[in-house]
């Protein structure tokens, strides 16, 4: 009969499934808060003391919990490392996309000398970060670095770039484009590999030109892996951490230094620990709001999708 | 790591079927030395790290002797400076036990005395069981072992190494054609460098970009400090006409005079591009400048050394101490003593200096020695005596301003401030009026009473 109460051994049965499952998930869901939840915890809880490693006292001083927080209100250096890093982020997610998409497009054919085209993109994603800033401190070095020897011997030669505070960012985002931008390419291919051939035929014989049909019908299949792609590396720029420390250390002056970079100052160099803990929790709290935009995002195409 | 010989002598034993009868005797055997008194800490570990300097590194050889002669093994490491520094400054923080011997960093002296976080060695210098006269402590250099004392004078570091800060011109022959000596003032340095740079494409001037170490001998050859009256009176004095007029200086020199990227050149990038000869003269580290002189170098011989510049307030080479400590949390202080007492001994630090010509020592009798000496006869210079000569400035305690314990912070400030001068994107007063606001900021921060 509809509407009426499921008889009690069903009831029980449910019961008795869910406890199961939960049982099941518990030494994971223990493991999980163990490696993730207990430290951003401390991490929260330390930002609201004064920690100071010189004087282990402070550790449990609570009597002015947002004292970090109203500091860095006043902060002018933390505020200039939000406009680095919002610099660096768009910066290098723009380029990241545009590059990742062109060499997706131009690689989009099953050919052999694609087919290793592609593999060779991918080294650069792969390399440990450390080397790809040796790597380009290199070529970023007047005196021994091949491109500006090139450019010299060409009559027209470049000045250091790491020491010129005009150009030490955009070199940066040039980097960690060239590091990332086979990211985009991975999942742009993976995404033109779902395109459908019919509108594609379609459009070809309707006189399409190569501009239209990349407008009208590629485009609207991959925007969402597109914008999908571009949160997750908007995420990951805020990272942002090993080029800085091995090309500019943050500088010249101060206009590489990004938040995480002038958090990592506060606790490993001044041994600040509560007041590193803080702007560190400001920029979780970032990138839990990226993260909640990305799901609803990728949630309403899907929806859209279907 | 050696492996102890009573305990093969006893494996063969056994191998040899002797057992019943042997064994005893040859655990006897074993544990006799170490009852007697010859190995009393047979089978100890010792957990031992040092920022990686030459000292260091060579030391990591002899570290089968050591457990040859005491039976203590030891686990052994040399991360970078900055790495050390910042594993160092963590772990003694807990007061932990992970570590037996530390390096004590000049530049973390007080920070880390200060807290107590170091055990006093006084008592184990003074009792004759534990250092015998013949490890000659007296022979330790007094100024290098200063800063490792607190207040009350009680001693907590070894010194290792003392470095001072000199001058070295690689390409000094262009120096000589153009009818130059080696610079002692300020004034001689820039009219110097402005006659020799970019003769025979060699840049006048490089030093590294660690511009808290290399920019305050200027500072204060200018008259200027870092703190009003270190290490009681920190409040930071980095807005004043004479801190101005030195960055002005040093910008000059360092932008005119440099290579194209002076100012991102790291201590090791700018050795290395002076003993390749592609810049000329520097100020810096000792022993940084001594390797223009050492194989490989391809101006071995045509550099000289010199003092570092006076300025109009007179000279203040940078002098600086690292020295081997015991945390207070180690275990086996005792052990860690022994460990001390044998990497910084004569016969050691003999060898050391005669094989792999170890040119920072800080022993008394070594410096003075003939064979040492003329190993540090640099292309006719005499670089042991100039650096001895160099500690005498010492005495004018302009120093204390880096051994306070937020000195960290203020370097930090100082090295943007001369990295904003230097790539021009502030005039020296106005990026010092920064660095003096955020330095303020930064020591309150710290719990600093300003």
């Amino acid at each position: 009969m509809s509407g009426a109460a499921p008889p009690a051994a069903a009831r029980n049965l449910e019961e008795e499934r869910r406890r199961a499952l939960f049982l099941g998930l518990l030494p994971a869901l223990v493991v999980l808060s163990a490696i993730t939840i207990v430290p951003a915890v401390f991490l929260v809880v330390t930002s609201l003391t004064p920690l100071n490693l010189t004087m282990p006292q402070t550790a449990w001083d609570f009597s002015a919990p947002l004292v970090n927080y109203l500091e860095l209100l006043e902060d002018p250096r933390f505020h200039n490392s939000l406009l680095v890093q919002a610099k660096l982020s768009a910066g290098t997610v723009v380029l990241q996309l545009l590059v990742g998409l062109g060499v997706a497009l131009l690689l989009d054919a099953d050919t052999r000398i694609r087919r290793l085209a592609r593999s060779g993109f991918l080294i650069p994603m792969v390399l440990p970060p450390i080397v790809v800033g040796i790597i380009w401190k290199v070529i970023f070095t007047v005196d021994v670095s091949p491109f500006h020897r090139f450019m010299a011997w060409t009559g027209m030669p470049v000045g250091s770039i790491l020491t010129n505070p005009d150009l030490a960012l955009l070199a940066l985002v040039l980097v960690e484009a060239w590091e990332w931008f086979p990211f985009t390419m991975l999942v742009v291919l993976a995404a033109l590999q779902t395109i459908p051939a019919s509108p594609v035929e379609a459009a070809r014989i309707d006189g399409a030109s190569a501009w239209q049909m990349f407008r009208y019908v590629t485009l609207p299949y991959i925007r969402a892996t597109l914008v999908v792609a571009g949160l997750f590396r908007l995420i990951d720029s805020i990272k942002a951490f090993p080029l800085i420390f091995v090309l500019t250390d943050g500088g010249p002056g101060d206009v590489t230094e990004v938040t995480n970079y002038y958090a990592y100052r506060q606790a490993f160099t001044f041994s600040l620990w509560g007041y590193g803990s803080a702007i560190a929790t400001l920029l979780v709290a970032g990138i839990f709001l990226l993260s909640w935009l990305i799901d609803r995002l990728t949630g309403r195409m899907h929806g859209e999708a279907a | 790591m050696t492996e102890a010989k009573p305990k093969r002598n006893r494996r063969r034993l056994l191998k040899a079927g002797a057992g019943g009868l042997l064994l005893p005797l040859a655990l006897a055997a074993r544990q006799a030395p170490a009852q007697g008194g010859a190995k009393p800490f047979a089978g100890v570990t010792l957990n031992v790290s040092c920022w990686s300097a030459t000292y260091p590194k060579l030391l990591a050889d002899y570290l089968p002797e050591f457990t040859e002669r005491t039976g203590i093994k030891v686990n052994y490491d040399t991360p970078g400076f900055p790495v050390y520094n910042q594993r160092a400054d963590l772990e003694l923080s807990t007061k932990g036990s992970a570590f037996d011997v530390l390096n004590v960093t000049f530049i973390y002296t007080s920070r880390w005395i200060g807290a107590g976080w170091f055990t006093p060695l006084d008592d184990y210098i003074k009792d004759a069981n534990k250092t015998p006269a013949s490890w000659d402590f007296n022979d330790i250099l007094p100024g290098s072992l200063a800063p490792m004392r607190d207040k009350a004078g009680r001693l907590y570091g070894i010194s290792w190494l003392t470095d001072a800060l000199i001058a070295g011109a690689g390409r000094f022959d262009l120096f000589k054609s153009a009818g130059l000596g080696m610079p002692d003032t300020f004034g001689e340095m820039e009219s110097s460098l402005k006659a020799v740079h970019n003769k025979d494409n060699v840049p006048g001037f490089l030093t590294e970009n660690h511009w808290g170490w290399t920019f305050i001998p200027y500072l204060q050859g200018y008259g200027g400090n870092v703190f009003r009256g270190p290490p009681d009176d920190l409040m930071p004095t980095l807005d004043t006409p004479e801190v101005a007029e030195a960055a002005e200086f040093f910008a000059r020199i360092v932008v005119g005079y440099g290579p194209e990227g002076a100012a991102g050149y790291t201590y090791d990038q700018a050795v290395e591009a002076l003993r390749a000869g592609r810049a000329n003269y520097s100020t810096n580290n000792q022993v940084f400048l001594a390797l223009m002189g050492a194989d490989g170098s391809k101006v071995r011989n045509t550099v000289n050394f010199g003092q570092c510049p006076r300025g109009p307030k007179g000279r203040f080479p940078g002098i600086a101490s690292h020295g081997w400590g015991i945390p207070v949390g180690a275990k086996n202080k005792d052990a860690s003593w022994e460990f001390i007492k044998w990497s910084m001994s004569k016969d050691l630090l003999v060898r050391m200096a005669d094989k792999h010509g170890l040119g920072s020592v800080t022993r008394r009798s070594i410096i003075e020695s003939p064979a040492y000496k003329a190993k540090m006869v640099i292309n006719g210079v005499d670089v042991g005596q100039l650096f001895l000569e160099t500690l005498k400035f010492s005495a004018q305690g302009h120093m204390a301003y880096r051994t306070v314990h937020v000195y960290p912070q203020v370097n930090a400030q100082i090295t943007q401030a001369v990295g904003r001068v230097v790539s021009g994107q502030m005039k020296a007063k106005e990026s010092f009026a920064l660095a003096q606001r955020n330095a303020i900021a930064d020591l309150k921060r710290a719990g600093v009473k300003l």
